[in-house]
């Protein structure tokens, strides 16, 4: 990509561009239905904020872009009527020119100028679009379907151990259970109200006791704080029954496809949150393994959106390497047979070194979500 | 009442003679009105012939939030010496880098931040493939607020992990726990420690999380602690802590260098220190609770008993000006400023005891309250010194028992080193001490 864009810049150069006067002025540019950034300069590269007015009557996206690449450079969204806004950018060597996305009309593409050279400027980033997700996306709504299934059947085990009062393969099963939910990476509502049901905490207000708190956190509450078979065999039938519904229900669900990218980030966002801190265990002391099994959730988002990355963003290796990192640290707190240590009960260093690379992991996981949003083209 | 009085005629109770209680009233009474008619005369005069003092302006360009920029480079830290700012955050952190390339990385990561932020700019735009560069908080273009960052090592970065163990100074170790304190591990100690100041919190808070936002897989936070120095009260004396006493009197004289050289900074060939400390300066952070509520309770004669001063003005007990120096050896028995006072036992004045003294800076701290609904206030106490047994644990040595321990409760800190300063901008902190 790069050898095109300096093929471009050397062809184009001589008569495009632009005379190296001195100070840059604000550039003003504006857009309509009419044209896009009909006339407009570069002198120099660096950095130059252009000022944006959308001059038509109807809502645009300007992109600044590579003309003979389509790579976006710098993007101003939903500019609204008579609105105007910066766009900062650092103009290296290259192709510029903008693009303007009216609602249901085509893009308009101004004139192209060219920055001859060899600075380097912000990079142009190809953009991610609908069509691009549309395999990535039944790829993953095929995968969350088969985990349900795998988890239907294991809450079948787990509901028929405690309706046996076997309580120690109950927890177990639970345990086996809960990880494959959450490696499905159910965070923000991904699930809907089956999600609430499935995995949430009890009222706030009304605590461990909230009469009305289901799922698989008052399963484990019970399980661990000493409740019978009798007390725990509703739960249990009202989780299977919630996992089939959520099961039967899938099939219709759409997967919107800017979540796919959001999902990168919110998954660990939410581990970090709930899981690291602790406030999710509400007995079985398997935080660490649920933040285990999101970190796999993630991969699986991370390999699905791999062709759509792997050109786009230089921080991928970083992001596989700090996810490895964390793996690796969370895996050296289990215990030899297999059971997991509570948060609470890490020493501060081992507690502090898992944190400090789940955060890491997540920086740079942030940007996956802005590079895959699906943009028009 | 509010005290309105000139700093130059300050209501004055007479040190030998404490009157009945009914009586000291009517004294405090009529001297306070007498003080306000004089202050507001003198606050005129002062209006209509000058300009405001130094300390106003700056204080005026803190609260538009536009305070000069610190220059960064120089072979001292620049947060050290200067007096404290209005508002300050001293955050300590564990290092969690991997190995010595790892936590070479965090300085320079640390040092380049704290370039940006205390010189100010417009931070760079993301592009369309990434969250934004910066929280924001400060507008698009930062302006640093005067803003100083201070870094500094704890004893616990020269163990095992980085193979800095050599390099460990010499006076390094954790923080000793004096007899009166009542140290919470959890807010102790640390790898490193900063301390970010500025005129605004909101700059404070914006170095804040740009340096925690670029250092996230090399450190994590272990406590934290706001505070903030409150104005000068009245105008042109010395900022109050919240026992209602002017704090740091009687500092050095941080213009006079040779005095630096012997009490702050470590000095090259110091016997013992590894060559990379000189130019650096021990750190002592202490976390004090206040018991504010006690404290208010406490007639006013005990508490300037307790301090050595006189709460209104700041004055010694046997002298009539802030910066008078006490002549303890006139008072051999301590009848006027008490054995026991804290100025008395801080800073004895004599020739013997000049060494300990201690570049000290002081702040209010104020966590809400605690569990019988009392102020959780204090201060952050920090001082810098070139030599921490000769200096601060003597200085504390010697306050063991003083009377003013039934009213504060030392909760936490720790022993830093600070780092010596990053000279231009191929430099970095800590470069000597990790090359």
């Amino acid at each position: 990509m790069r050898r095109a864009v300096l093929t471009a810049a050397l062809t184009v150069s001589t008569g495009v561009i632009a005379a190296c006067s001195g100070a840059p002025s604000p550039a003003q540019i504006s857009v309509s239905n009419g044209g896009c950034g009909s006339s407009w300069q570069l002198a120099d590269p660096g950095w130059h904020t252009f000022q944006i007015h959308n001059a038509a009557a109807e809502n645009a996206d300007i992109d600044l872009v590579n003309p003979s690449s389509g790579a976006i450079y710098a993007e101003v969204e939903a500019l609204g009527p008579g609105t105007t806004s910066p766009m900062r950018l650092n103009v290296g060597s290259g192709s510029y020119a903008f693009r303007c996305l009216f609602e249901d009309s085509e893009a308009i593409t101004g004139p192209t100028v060219v920055v001859g050279g060899h600075a380097r400027g912000t990079p142009a980033i190809l953009p991610v679009t609908r069509n691009d997700l549309l395999v990535p996306a039944r790829q993953y709504h095929d995968w969350v379907a088969a985990g349900l299934n795998t988890l239907a059947s294991q809450a079948d085990g787990l509901a028929a151990a405690v309706r046996t009062g076997n309580l120690g393969a109950a927890r177990t099963a639970w345990l086996t259970a809960h990880l494959t939910y959450q490696r499905l990476g159910a965070a923000y509502d991904a699930f809907g109200d089956f999600g609430d049901e499935i995995d949430g905490g009890p009222d706030s207000q009304a605590g461990v006791h909230d009469p009305g708190w289901t799922g698989f956190h008052r399963l484990e509450y019970g399980l661990w704080h000493g409740q019978s078979a009798g007390q725990l065999t509703g739960v249990a039938n009202k989780l299977v029954t919630d996992i089939r519904g959520l099961r039967a229900s899938w099939p219709d669900q759409q997967i919107d496809l800017i979540d796919m990218g959001l999902r990168t980030h919110e998954i660990l966002e939410n581990a970090l949150q709930f899981q690291l801190s602790g406030h999710d265990d509400y007995g079985s002391g398997t935080t660490l393994a649920t933040t285990q099994a999101n970190i796999d959730g993630t991969r699986e988002l991370l390999t699905i959106l791999r062709p759509l990355l792997a050109p786009r963003y230089a921080g991928l290796p970083a992001v596989y390497s700090w996810l490895d990192r964390l793996q690796a640290l969370i895996g050296k707190e289990r215990r030899p047979n297999g059971t997991w240590v509570s948060v609470s009960a890490l020493s501060m260093s081992q507690r502090q070194r898992i944190d400090a690379a789940c955060s890491q992991a997540l920086e740079a996981l942030a940007p996956i979500a802005a590079i895959t949003e699906p943009r028009r083209t | 009442m509010p005290d309105t009085t000139d700093p130059g005629q300050p209501p004055s109770v007479p040190p030998e003679s404490v009157p009945p209680r009914r009586a000291f009233l009517r004294g405090a009474l009529s001297a306070g009105a007498a003080g306000a008619v004089g202050g507001a005369a003198a606050g005129y005069a002062y209006r209509a012939t000058r300009p405001a003092p130094a300390s106003q302006q700056a204080l005026e360009r803190a609260q538009a939030g536009v305070l000069a920029p610190v220059p960064f480079h120089g072979r001292y830290q620049a947060g050290i010496l200067p007096k404290s700012q209005r508002q300050t955050a001293v955050i300590s952190f564990n290092a969690t880098a991997d190995g010595r390339a790892e936590l070479t990385d965090l300085f320079r990561t640390i040092t380049a931040r704290a370039r940006f932020l205390t010189a100010g700019g417009t931070p760079p735009p993301a592009g369309i493939g990434a969250p934004p560069s910066d929280s924001g908080v400060l507008g698009p273009t930062v302006a640093p607020d005067g803003l100083t960052v201070t870094v500094a090592v704890g004893s616990t970065l020269f163990d095992d992990r980085y193979g800095l163990a050599a390099q460990r100074p010499a006076r390094l170790k954790p923080m000793t726990a004096f007899p009166d304190d009542a140290l919470d591990p959890a807010q102790c100690g640390g790898d490193l420690v900063l301390q970010l100041s500025a005129g605004n919190s909101d700059a404070v808070v914006y170095a804040l999380r740009d340096i925690a936002r670029h250092t996230r897989g090399g450190m994590q936070a272990l406590w934290r602690i706001d505070g903030y120095t409150s104005p000068a009260r009245p105008s042109g004396t010395v900022p109050r802590n919240m026992l209602g006493f002017m704090d740091g009197i009687a500092n050095p004289d941080t213009s006079n260098r040779a005095q630096m050289d012997r009490l702050v900074w470590i000095q090259p060939g110091t016997a013992g220190e590894p060559a990379w400390t000189a130019g650096g300066s021990y750190l002592v952070v202490r976390l004090i609770r206040m018991l504010v509520e006690f404290w208010d309770r406490v007639d006013i004669t005990e508490q300037e008993n307790m301090i050595g001063r006189r709460r209104a003005s700041g004055y010694p007990l046997d002298a009539n000006s802030i910066g008078a120096t006490p002549n303890f050896a006139a008072d051999p028995t301590g009848a006027t400023i008490p054995l026991t006072s804290h100025i008395r036992l801080a800073n004895p004045r004599t020739a013997a005891t000049a060494d300990s003294r201690i570049l000290r800076r002081g702040y209010t701290y104020d966590r809400g309250i605690d569990q019988v609904g009392n102020l959780d206030i204090g201060l952050i106490f920090t001082c810098f010194q070139q030599d921490l047994k000769r200096q601060f644990e003597t200085v504390q040595t010697r306050l063991a028992g003083e009377p003013l321990t039934d009213y504060i409760s030392p909760f936490g800190g720790g022993y830093f080193l600070a780092l010596p300063g990053v000279v231009n901008g191929s430099d970095y902190l800590g470069r000597a001490m990790l090359a």
